[in-house]
């Protein structure tokens, strides 16, 4: 379900509230999806702030509305207000902290009272640290829930795709259900003048300069 | 409604590293949930159909955030250059793993200039008007290739069973193959020998890039092959 100021879409959108304890990675996760960048720093996010993000099946394009919720009690705004017409969602948490994982419950009972019988992913986030407070056995909770389970990293990419392609899954009642690449359109030709390039150079020439982040970290597959 | 067996999972996940322990729990729950689309399989068009593979590499991908003066990734997943079967265009694509979303789709020309990143031997940077959202943009792209025995070991492995001198050197054949138009174009001969290049230096991604780019698209190098090789030979 999109906003009243959001443009609808013609191919099948879901509505996907994402929960979980303040500082969990929820803002990180969304946003790696949108841009690829991976923020390290931390901005709690106020009430909260819906984002479309589409991708490409071998059922055509579809679209998530990612209701990326506050995890911080002051900064709660209407709280399960946001829940409403939830038609799938995601609940985080972080496995370098255990009251994260302990909180869990409570977020899903939250959800539930508002979304009866929607599909959920349980995520634990960060496993690149080395460091982990809840091991992956100690994952119990979505057992008991019937909820899918995926431990995931923003940071490294870590099955980042696979909440999204479970409920894309759920929501068509499709197993088989599979990301595809999208059509990569022919860029137009674009005269570029004498001067613009001129600038363009020294625009790259600070750039160069500037360092890259994570620069010695291998390519993760 | 639970019809996973619990005590499996327990002895399953017991003796389990986090990895494989993920990949177990990609099984379905067995949860139950009444679909709310039903979505027909449709024909998937890559879009790249009429177009001869040129190079394809995995890498990491950045652009520059011009108000934050900082680099920001883009995506991690393959680059390909790719050139029009018809018209000859040359064009880099770049798609996420994955989620196989495009993070780069940009023409190649002749005005582009591509050099290397100031602190990182492994990278290079360029800019392009960038078509990859549908909408054209102007952006500053850095590129960074894994390390060359990676990139080599990959290249081997796509070769099948291969040894690594001999997949790239069939690669190189394959970037000399396409260069009917080195002539006309007047690229210069410092910038392509090819020939003389040890396999290891001409299995460094980012003079296959940049080779590429200059042969097929008729790019200019800010500097000359020799300068970014120098690199790898210290």
């Amino acid at each position: 379900m999109a906003l009243p100021n959001q443009q609808t879409v013609d191919y099948p959108s879901f509505k996907l509230v994402i929960v979980g304890d303040g500082g969990t990675g929820k803002t990180t996760f969304v946003k790696r999806h949108l841009t690829g960048e991976f923020e390290k720093k931390y901005e709690p996010t106020i009430g909260v702030e819906v984002h479309p993000l589409d991708f490409f099946t071998n059922c055509g394009k579809i679209r998530f509305y990612c209701w990326d919720t506050a995890g911080q009690e002051k900064f709660g705004g209407l709280r399960d207000g946001y829940y409403i017409h939830g038609q799938c969602a995601i609940i985080m948490f972080d496995v370098t902290a255990r009251l994260t994982y302990k909180n869990v419950p409570t977020w899903h009972r939250d959800l539930c009272r508002v979304c009866e019988n929607i599909p959920i992913v349980l995520c634990g986030n960060k496993v690149d640290v080395k460091n982990r407070q809840v091991k992956a056995k100690q994952v119990t909770f979505h057992r008991k829930k019937n909820l899918q389970y995926y431990e995931i990293s923003a940071k490294s990419n870590y099955n980042f795709e696979k909440p999204f392609l479970y409920l894309a899954r759920k929501l068509a009642g499709d197993p088989n259900l599979h990301f595809v690449e999208s059509p990569a359109l022919a860029p137009p030709e674009v005269q570029i003048d004498m001067a613009a390039q001129q600038q363009h150079e020294a625009e790259l020439a600070a750039a160069a300069a500037q360092p890259l982040p994570d620069d010695d970290d291998e390519l993760n597959d | 409604m639970a019809s996973t067996d619990p005590e499996t999972k327990v002895e399953e996940e017991s003796s389990e590293t986090v990895a494989t322990a993920a990949a177990g729990d990609e099984e379905d729950t067995g949860a139950q949930f009444a679909p709310i689309v039903k979505l027909e399989e449709v024909a998937v068009t890559t879009g790249e159909e009429d177009e001869e593979v040129l190079l394809d590499l995995k890498a990491k991908l950045y652009r520059f955030d011009k108000e934050g003066n900082q680099w920001k990734e883009r995506g991690v997943g393959t680059v390909k250059l790719l050139k029009h079967k018809q018209t000859g265009k040359v064009r880099l694509v770049m798609r996420q793993s994955k989620t196989l979303k495009i993070c780069a789709n940009h023409l190649v020309h002749s005005s582009m200039t591509v050099q290397e990143h100031a602190g990182n031997d492994k990278s290079c940077v360029w800019h392009a008007t960038d078509f990859s959202d549908g909408e054209l943009k102007e952006e500053l792209f850095a590129i960074r290739f894994g390390s060359i025995e990676k990139v080599a070991e990959s290249q081997t492995h796509k070769a099948g069973e291969k040894k690594e001198a001999e997949s790239t050197a069939d690669l190189l054949e394959k970037l000399s193959v396409g260069e009917t138009k080195e002539e006309e174009k007047g690229v210069k001969e410092e910038e392509a020998p090819a020939s003389v290049l040890s396999s290891k230096l001409s299995a460094d991604p980012r003079f296959m890039l940049i080779e590429s780019m200059t042969m097929e698209g008729g790019l200019y190098m800010h500097g000359t092959v020799k300068s970014v090789l120098s690199v790898d030979q210290c």
